[in-house]
Parts: structure tokens; C-alpha cells; sequence
């Protein structure tokens, strides 16, 4: 086979399995979707199936809304994901930033003791942080459904990783020119970056969007709280009830579709090549 | 100027941290009102819960009924929180115990057996019996004694049962019937018996088995309950900290865990969790699980075939028929106010009462705890339309004081190791005493352990 | 050791030890602490202070409220050790670990390559591929579990199978892995996909030209300038997997047969769950030191394979 029609098909090729895998993986979560139009009877039904009977079963969502206040709940969650993600990013990028560009004392020994807080099982710390949540004063505030997570020691870790392949040429040049270590990041790092810095800022987006124990344990107040334990007022104690709750959780997903589709345009448009010369 | 940019930015970023501080909707609690009488003076009291879904509502519904009604004439507001599932809730009232700021308390609180023993060891309680002992004209006999029962700890009334339920027998009739089989299965042996009489498989050739079953400490205590002992002494831990198996000196754990065997060795028995929805989809005939599961296990079925109800199963008939009580009960809290406290014994009486136990088990599947429940329109017309409801209260009402639910220190490990050594017992075929012999290490062994680190 | 900027890598020439101080004082920063300085306030706070607090409960008899009632000094690592279901757990583990780490990195570089080039179809696929990190943990648990239902669940039923997945003790483990593998390949794929398509352009040209063949400019070309970003990923799923725990709490329950208890289970259930606090605080010490000597590890490895600029 010639080299040009071993090429065209593996261009037609790669799509079509990227398709088969993106079925593959993408599957759960629209089996989940459908489910919730399903009715109770549909959903135990045996034998078992893909698509529900009817779209316009809405029933899921309705009781879904009617128990819990959805909107005042997703306020409050897009409030505290915001919050978190933003500050535990900005955080993140002067760490990673320090360790990336410049050498002191002590360097190495800072950096594990940051990647260590990531082996820490999460629960060990639950009481304790409520405990000095509480002595703060700060019950019942988004700044403490937030706090716990303004240390992103992975996100700085790969943001590290990500500023480690940008030359320190770059940045001695930079300096040369005047340019101060926060000019630099804003408005040299930080543009390279930007496929990166999207997908982490997203993703902290999304984790802080999914939380529910800490929101429930910081907060007393039914206007204070958050989407997850929302949904989590839909399971019944026997625990069955799965098409009440994916209707929770396919209402739930909204944002951060939203965000998905903006993130995507935003690492489409690609890196702003140039700055590196050779 | 490099170092004036990062610290403005860093201002920044102070600045909105403090506005997220303080964006904050907290409710001042309303002020302090010792000494006031009720009725008089006007007082809010909060209200921990972990109820979900239907039941969530429900109560939300009996909130709003009391606020209107009864809280009105008195003054009294009770602002419900739902607060997580019952584990969930119970960290957190341990973590306010713990930082000891009893304001941070509620006033009421929705707790399940998991919180047993911490509020009853805690110092902020104002349990069912001291509200009793300023309450004196409260006629406890309406409340279903075994549901009391259940609550009490150490010989101290902790608080009201509210949301009441028990383990109960669930069989495919249509099948049963079928099958020449016209009463409900009551002993191991009627399962065995099942094994020849149902068919093998179902039209879609999914395998039938006749009981899904899995022992762990609730089941044993049912199963131990009902031949006359008890799983561990004081009373399964009722009246303090249990220190060892006493299933094993009366031979009940014996007679059990051979029946079982035979269950087994018979075919009739798949050694799994209790699966409804294979029940539903008819590949499983008889199933033990929580009464909580009635109206859902209707709701699924949806006619397809004809659900029977009837007592937990016991081991022969030998045994007693009955089984122990599940559920949540409502306790109070004591934060030196004595108008908090008398608004919450206030509330805490309207959701005992006939009314409200009857609302509430019409929309819930719940067992009402008040049997003038039993008077109430709307229960009897719930009962006319599912007659299978008055199955587990009957069987509550049959249930001898004896029977009790087993309180233990290490209650998750406690479970799963009953489970995996009757489990271990049935698949690597261990004799009886072997796995009397490992359980008895096991299960003494982990009461030891907690019993060192906590000294009663 | 790093280049220091100047491309030159640090010559051994002897200075006097005098020399040597003045220079280094000179060269003495503040910057980089005061960048650290945002990060490691809520680090302290919020992470160091409540696991320092646990250690003390390890080597200290706590009660069932929490509080801690007296020295216990290592017994309660002793007792951790004669327990049976400890080695199970560690086991499990273990076995989680070494297979869906190395299934995820695969898996990840073959959908990456997949999406590498933009093409008409890419939004569909890359979607696709990216959008089950928009769920919750428990959301994605609590669907795998319905559909993973031995007898009314869809896989079952579509491949023809009898398999018991989360209800039968051998392969509830396979079955919480792929569950595992699953959650973690949207994110990883996306640092991924980046990674690669920041491979520039030129130099994958001139290798055509220079007539190396696809898998030698895979393996000599790609994967050397994506290794940063593999590194990151071997390094986070390792530690996830290690302190799994998530989808076992919501489906298995360390069963059937504590199958499925891995360590960080075991602190749930016979820590908290059992009112074992001091046992819970030994239990994840010993989760943090075996996590972070696969760390450790890894981190050797980057500095002979993972490739900076």
C-alpha cells in the first residue's frame, strides 16, 4: 500500500474509532440521563433498557424540584465553586511559579511537603477543620464551604510541570526588560498557558461543584446550602430510587455543561505560539 | 513596584475572601428566654433531620401544620434543616459535642441508632425522661411499647420513636400460589420446602432462588431474638456496653447458623444483600428487608404480580414470631433554656401524636408509633387500599419486650464480621462449630478492643 | 541537576567556601517565599494542623467521642497488624494501584492520539471524551452500579454475561477497577490532549522529512515532550488509587467478603464506622507513607525519563 493511500486510511480510520471509544466512554453517563425519564416500574423492569419509554416523562424532575430549593441551591454552589476555583488556581500558579523559575533554599523539601497535603486521606482532616472552622467564627459562611479547598497541590503540580518546559531564557529576558515577576505571569505565563489553565481551573470548578460532606457539615442554614446535598435529599433510606436522583443529578449537570462548552472554545483557539523562539 | 503589584493583588484577593465571610445568611438565633413561660414570650427552635425524599416532604408538611397550629397558639417556630443521611448527621452532632458550644446544638434532632450512645454519654441531653418529669400528665401508653423500647438506653428513656419500622417477610404470592404454596413462608423449613415447588427458572431464563440472604447484626438479632436469647449481654447492649457473645452458652447460635447450612445445602439459599430489584423482576421468591420498602416495592412491581407481606421469618417453630425495631426517634437537647426545652417537648408531642404518625406513615410506609393512629381516616383508608401496611405493625404489637436491637461500640466491623464468617461458613464449607469457634474470636475480640479504649 | 538559565550545567570548580556564602547571599530572594506564602497559610491550617492532630491519635487510646484518653505509644499499630482483614486491605490496595494505573496511562495516550488532529469531526468525539468529568463521584458510582446489576443491569444483559460484578467476591474488585479507570480518563485525556498538540509542528515535519516512520516519531519524539504531563498523571492516579475509597463506601461496602476493602475502606468502616478513632489515624499514616513512597519513587524515575525543554 502506498504511503498516501495508507494516509487516507488512516484518516478515515482514526475518526471512526475515536467515535467507537468516545461511544464506549460517553455511554454511562447518557444511560444515566435517560434513566431519569424513567418511571419507577421502567426503571426495575426486566429485561433491562437504553432509551425510556418516553421524553416527556417528566415526573423525576418535578418531584426532583418540588423537594429541594434547586435554584437558591445552585446559587450557592456556583458562589462556592467560583470562589474556590479561582482563588486555589491563583494560589497554585505563584507556587508553581516559584518552583519553576527560581532556585532557593529549601526548594525541594517545599515541594514535597505541598505534594504531600495530596496523600492525606480527606476524612482524617473532616472534624478538625470543622472544629477550627467553628472557632473562626465562620458557620454558616460561603468562606468556609470554600477554605478547604484553596490548596490545590495537584493543580500547582501540574502547573509546574507545565512552566518547567517554558526556557528560562524567556524569563531572564523578560527580567532584562523590566518586567517584574507578576507582570510576567499575567501577561506571559499565564496567555502560554491558557489551554492548561482552563482545564485545571474547570476542574476545580467541577470538584467543588460535586462536594457534599464538608458544605453539609459547615452549614446549619437550608439558604446556605448547596446543590450536592440537594440531590442527596432525594435518595430515600432504601436507597432504590435512582431515577429521582439522576434527575437530580442530570439537572445538577447543567453548569458545568455550560462550562465544558466554554472551556473548549477557550483551548481550541490554542496556544499563542511565538514567544518561544526555537 | 513589582513588590506594591503582588500586594495589591494579594489586598484583592483578602477583600473578596472577607465579603464571602461575609455573605453569610445565618439566622440569629432569637434571644434567650430562661425563665419565660410558654406562650408568653415568643421562641424559635431548631430542628436537626435526615429525612429524604417522600419522607422529607412529609415532614416538611408537619412542620408547616405545627407552626400554623398548635406552635402558633404557643409562640413557638421550629425551623427544620435537613442534615445528611443519619451518619452523616450524627458526625456532625459529634463534632458540636465535642467543640462543646451548646449553641451550635439543635433544639430537637432526628437520631437513629447510630447516635445512641453518644447522646445518651453526652452532657447536653435533655432526654424523653426529664421532659416527662416536668410533663407529668403524659399518658406514655399510647406509644407502642417496643418502639419506646428501642430508645431507651441504660434504662433511661432517651427519646420519642418517630419514624418506626421493622424487618418483615416479602414473597412473590402469584409465584407461592402457583406453586400449590397458599401460606406465607414462617420457617426456614417452608423456604427449604420452597425449593421443589417453584419453578427453576423464569420465562426469561434468569435462575429462581427460593431466600436472598446475608446474616448480619440486625437479621442475628432477630433470629436469636425469636428462639429467646440474646446476641451480646446486657441485654444487646441496652443497658450498657456489651462485653461478649451470649448467643453461644444457650446453643441459639448454634441452632441457628445449622438451620441456615441446611437452608443452603437444600439449594434454597443465595448468599447475597436482600436485592429488590431481582425480587421485582421475579427471579427471587422470598426476601427479608426493612417494612420502609413496602410502597417502593409496590410502586416497582406495578402489578405484575401480587406482593405478600408477612412476619420475619424464624429459624422453627420453636421460635417466637417477632422482630426488632428499626427506625429514628426524635431527642431533645438541653441548652440551659428552659423555654427551648418546653417548645421542643411540645413538638416533639404533636409529631407522636395519633394525627401526625398517621400522616406520616400514609405518605411514608413508616409504622405509626401512636396506636391511636389506628382511628385516623386517613390510616384506615391506607390500610383498606394496602392491606400489606398492617403487617409490621401487627407484628411490632406481637413482638415480645425481649426482643431488642443490639447496641455495640465497633457497629460497622461488628456487622460485616457476622456477615463474612456465616458467609465464609456456607461457601469454604466450614462446620457449625468451626465458625462458632472464628465468631466468637472475632466478635469478643473487636468488643475487647473497644471496651479497652473506652472504660465504662 | 537543573540548568541554571545560562544553559550551562553547574561546573565542578572549586570556590573558597568564602566566596561561595557571599555569592549565595547575594543571590538570597524573598520572592519566592512570598509567593509560596498564599498557599502554605491554608496548607498549615487547614491540612497539616488536623493530620498532625490525627498522629497524635495513632500513639494515643481514644474514646468513642473522639477524645483522646491516654498514651498508647505503638499498640495500636500492633493491634492494626493482627488484624486479618488488614493484609486484605493492603492487598487490595496494592492490586488497584499496580493494574489501573498503568491502564489509565494507556488508555489516556491512545484517546489523545486518537483526538490529536483537529478534524471535522473532533468537537464530537473530543465531547465525548471529556464530558463524564462533569459528574460527581457518587452520581458516576450509583449509574455504574445500575448498570452493572447482575441481573437487571444493562451490561449483563447486552453481552450476554452472568457475571456478578459488585455482588460476586471475584470480580467486584474488576469491577470497582474499571470503575476507577473510567472516572479518571476525561481529565487526564484533556491534560493530555493538550500536551500533545503543543508538540510543534515543525519538528514533527522535519521528522517526516528526515523519513522516520510513525512509531518513531511516537516514541522518540511525543511521548519525550509529553512526559511532563504523563508524569503528572502517573504520579495523581497513583495517589488516587491508593486512597480509594469513594465508589467502594457507596457500592460494595468492602465486600462481598471484603473483596473489595481497600485500606482507606478499612479506616471508614473499622475506624470511623466502629468508633475506633486511633485505629482510623493509624490506618491512613500508613496509606500516606506507602503513597508517598510510590511518590518518591516516581520521582526518581523523572529525572532520568521525564524531559523539560
Amino acid at each position: 500500500m502506498s504511503d498516501k493511500s495508507r494516509r487516507k486510511l488512516f484518516n478515515v480510520l482514526t475518526p471512526i474509532a475515536a467515535i467507537a471509544v468516545g461511544i464506549v466512554i460517553v455511554f454511562p453517563l447518557v444511560y444515566g440521563i435517560f434513566g431519569a425519564f424513567k418511571s419507577p416500574a421502567e426503571f426495575s423492569s426486566y429485561p433491562p433498557t437504553v432509551l425510556p419509554k418516553s421524553f416527556l416523562y417528566t415526573e423525576n424532575f418535578k418531584n426532583a424540584m418540588n423537594i429541594m430549593p434547586f435554584w437558591r441551591y445552585m446559587f450557592n454552589s456556583l458562589i462556592v465553586a467560583s470562589i474556590s476555583s479561582v482563588v486555589r488556581i491563583t494560589f497554585a500558579v505563584l507556587a508553581a511559579y516559584a518552583f519553576a523559575f527560581y532556585d532557593f533554599r529549601g526548594k525541594n523539601l517545599l515541594f514535597f511537603l505541598l505534594l504531600a497535603t495530596m496523600m492525606f486521606p480527606g476524612d482524617t482532616l473532616l472534624v478538625t477543620n470543622y472544629l477550627t472552622v467553628s472557632q473562626l467564627g465562620l458557620m454558616d459562611t460561603y468562606l468556609a464551604m470554600c477554605i478547604t479547598s484553596f490548596v490545590g497541590a495537584s493543580q500547582m503540580f501540574m502547573l509546574r510541570q507545565n512552566f518547567r518546559t517554558i526556557p528560562r531564557d524567556l524569563r531572564n529576558a523578560a527580567e532584562l526588560d523590566g518586567c517584574g515577576d507578576l507582570k510576567f505571569i499575567t501577561k506571559v505565563l499565564l496567555p502560554i498557558s491558557k489551554p492548561v489553565l482552563i482545564t485545571l481551573l474547570v476542574q476545580s470548578f467541577i470538584t467543588s461543584w460535586n462536594a457534599y460532606l464538608w458544605p453539609l457539615l459547615v452549614t446549619n442554614s437550608a439558604e446556605m446550602r448547596t446543590l450536592q446535598v440537594g440531590v442527596s435529599m432525594l435518595t430515600s433510606l432504601e436507597d432504590t430510587n435512582y431515577y429521582l436522583v439522576l434527575a437530580g443529578v442530570t439537572l445538577s449537570l447543567l453548569p458545568s455543561l455550560v462550562l465544558f462548552v466554554i472551556m473548549r472554545r477557550n483551548i481550541n483557539k490554542g496556544m499563542t505560539a511565538g514567544a518561544l523562539v526555537g | 513596584m513589582n513588590k506594591t503589584r503582588f500586594f495589591t493583588v494579594l489586598l484583592c484577593l483578602v477583600m473578596v475572601l472577607t465579603m464571602a465571610a461575609g455573605c453569610s445568611n445565618s439566622s440569629d438565633p432569637a434571644p434567650s428566654n430562661s425563665g419565660s413561660e410558654l406562650g408568653k414570650d415568643p421562641v424559635t427552635i431548631v430542628f436537626w433531620h435526615s429525612m429524604q425524599d417522600k419522607a422529607g416532604a412529609q415532614l416538611d408538611a408537619l412542620v408547616k401544620e405545627f407552626n400554623e397550629g398548635p406552635g402558633k397558639e404557643l409562640q413557638i417556630t421550629v425551623e427544620a434543616i435537613y442534615q445528611g443521611k443519619y451518619s452523616d448527621s450524627v458526625t456532625k452532632m459529634n463534632s458540636v459535642l465535642t467543640s462543646n458550644n451548646k449553641n451550635d446544638l439543635p433544639d430537637v434532632m432526628n437520631l437513629d441508632a447510630t447516635g445512641k450512645v453518644s447522646y445518651a454519654s453526652s452532657d447536653a441531653a435533655y432526654t424523653m425522661d426529664d421532659a416527662l418529669k416536668a410533663d407529668a400528665d403524659y399518658d406514655t401508653s399510647k406509644i407502642l411499647k417496643a418502639a419506646l423500647g428501642n430508645w431507651n438506653y441504660a434504662g433511661v428513656q432517651l427519646g420519642m420513636p418517630f419514624a418506626t419500622s421493622t424487618s418483615v417477610t416479602y414473597y412473590n404470592k402469584t409465584m407461592l400460589d402457583a406453586a400449590g404454596v397458599t401460606s406465607a413462608p414462617s420457617t426456614f423449613a417452608d423456604i427449604s420446602a420452597l425449593v421443589a415447588k417453584i419453578p427453576e427458572t423464569t420465562s426469561d431464563n434468569k435462575k429462581i432462588v427460593a431466600l436472598q440472604g446475608s446474616p448480619n447484626t440486625p437479621s442475628l438479632a432477630n433470629y436469636i431474638g425469636q428462639l429467646g436469647g440474646y446476641v451480646v449481654d446486657k441485654k444487646n447492649g441496652s443497658e450498657g456496653s456489651a462485653t461478649k457473645l451470649t448467643c453461644v452458652e444457650d446453643g441459639t447460635l448454634s441452632k441457628f447458623l445449622t438451620a441456615w447450612k441446611a437452608m443452603y445445602d437444600a439449594g434454597a439459599l443465595e448468599v447475597t444483600d436482600p436485592d429488590t430489584d431481582a425480587f421485582v423482576a421475579g427471579q427471587v421468591a422470598v426476601l427479608t428487608t426493612s417494612s420502609s420498602n413496602i410502597e417502593t416495592l409496590i410502586g416497582k412491581i406495578d402489578g405484575k404480580f401480587e406482593l405478600g407481606v408477612s412476619n420475619y421469618i424464624r429459624v422453627d417453630d420453636s421460635a417466637t414470631e417477632g422482630a426488632t425495631i428499626s427506625g429514628s426517634c426524635l431527642v431533645m437537647f438541653d441548652k440551659d433554656d428552659s423555654l427551648k426545652k418546653a417548645a421542643s417537648w411540645e413538638f416533639v408531642k404533636f409529631m407522636a401524636s395519633a394525627e401526625s404518625q398517621a400522616k406520616f406513615a400514609v405518605a411514608t410506609g413508616y409504622v405509626p408509633c401512636n396506636s391511636g393512629a389506628a382511628d385516623v381516616q386517613e390510616y384506615i383508608d391506607l390500610l383498606d387500599e394496602y392491606p400489606q401496611f398492617a403487617v409490621p405493625a401487627a407484628q411490632i404489637a406481637a413482638t415480645p419486650d425481649t426482643m431488642i436491637s443490639v447496641t455495640v461500640g465497633p457497629s460497622m466491623d461488628f456487622y460485616y464480621a457476622i456477615q463474612n464468617n456465616v458467609s465464609d461458613m456456607l461457601t469454604n464449607n466450614l462446620t457449625v462449630e468451626k465458625t462458632i469457634e472464628n465468631m466468637v474470636e472475632e466478635l469478643n475480640g473487636l468488643l475487647d478492643q473497644y471496651n479497652m479504649a473506652n472504660p465504662s | 541537576m537543573e540548568s541554571n538559565g545560562q544553559g550551562n550545567p553547574s561546573v565542578t570548580i572549586r570556590r573558597s567556601s568564602k566566596v561561595e556564602k557571599t555569592k549565595k547571599k547575594r543571590r538570597f530572594k524573598l520572592r519566592p517565599y512570598l509567593l509560596l506564602i498564599p498557599i502554605f497559610v491554608f496548607a498549615i491550617g487547614f491540612i497539616y494542623y488536623p493530620f498532625i492532630k490525627t498522629m497524635l491519635h495513632s500513639v494515643s487510646t481514644v474514646n468513642f467521642k473522639g477524645e483522646i484518653t491516654g498514651f498508647a505509644g505503638l499498640s495500636n499499630f500492633k493491634y492494626l497488624f493482627t488484624r486479618k482483614d488488614f493484609i486484605t486491605a493492603l492487598l487490595n490496595s496494592l492490586k488497584l494501584t499496580v493494574m489501573t494505573v498503568p491502564l489509565t496511562l494507556l488508555l489516556c495516550v491512545v484517546m489523545a492520539l486518537l483526538a490529536n488532529n483537529k478534524r471535522k469531526l473532533s468537537p464530537i468525539y473530543e465531547t465525548m471524551f471529556t464530558l463524564p468529568m462533569a459528574v460527581s463521584m457518587s452520581a458516576k458510582a450509583m449509574i455504574f452500579r445500575v448498570m452493572l446489576h447482575p441481573t437487571v443491569g444493562i451490561v449483563n444483559h447486552i453481552f450476554n454475561l452472568d457475571v456478578g460484578w459488585f455482588l460476586d467476591e471475584k470480580t467486584a474488585l474488576i469491577g470497582i477497577m474499571i470503575l476507577v479507570v473510567w472516572m479518571g480518563l476525561s481529565f487526564n485525556f484533556m491534560l493530555l490532549l493538550s500536551a500533545f498538540r503543543s508538540v510543534p509542528d515543525q519538528l514533527i515535519e522535519s521528522a517526516k522529512i528526515d523519513g522516520a516512520g510513525y512509531f518513531t516519531r511516537l516514541f522518540k519524539i511525543q511521548l519525550p515532550l509529553v512526559s511532563p504531563t504523563l508524569f503528572y498523571i502517573l504520579c495523581t492516579d497513583m495517589v488516587l488509587a491508593m486512597l480509594t475509597s469513594g465508589p467502594i463506601i457507596l457500592l460494595t461496602h468492602g465486600g462481598p467478603s471484603r473483596a473489595t476493602t481497600t485500606l482507606i475502606y478499612m479506616m471508614y468502616a473499622s475506624g470511623y464506622g466502629s468508633s475506633n478513632y486511633s485505629m482510623a489515624a493509624c490506618i491512613s499514616i500508613i496509606a500516606f507513607v506507602l503513597t508517598f513512597a510510590f511518590m518518591i519513587l516516581a520521582f526518581v524515575f523523572e529525572r532520568k525519563k521525564v524531559h523539560y525543554e
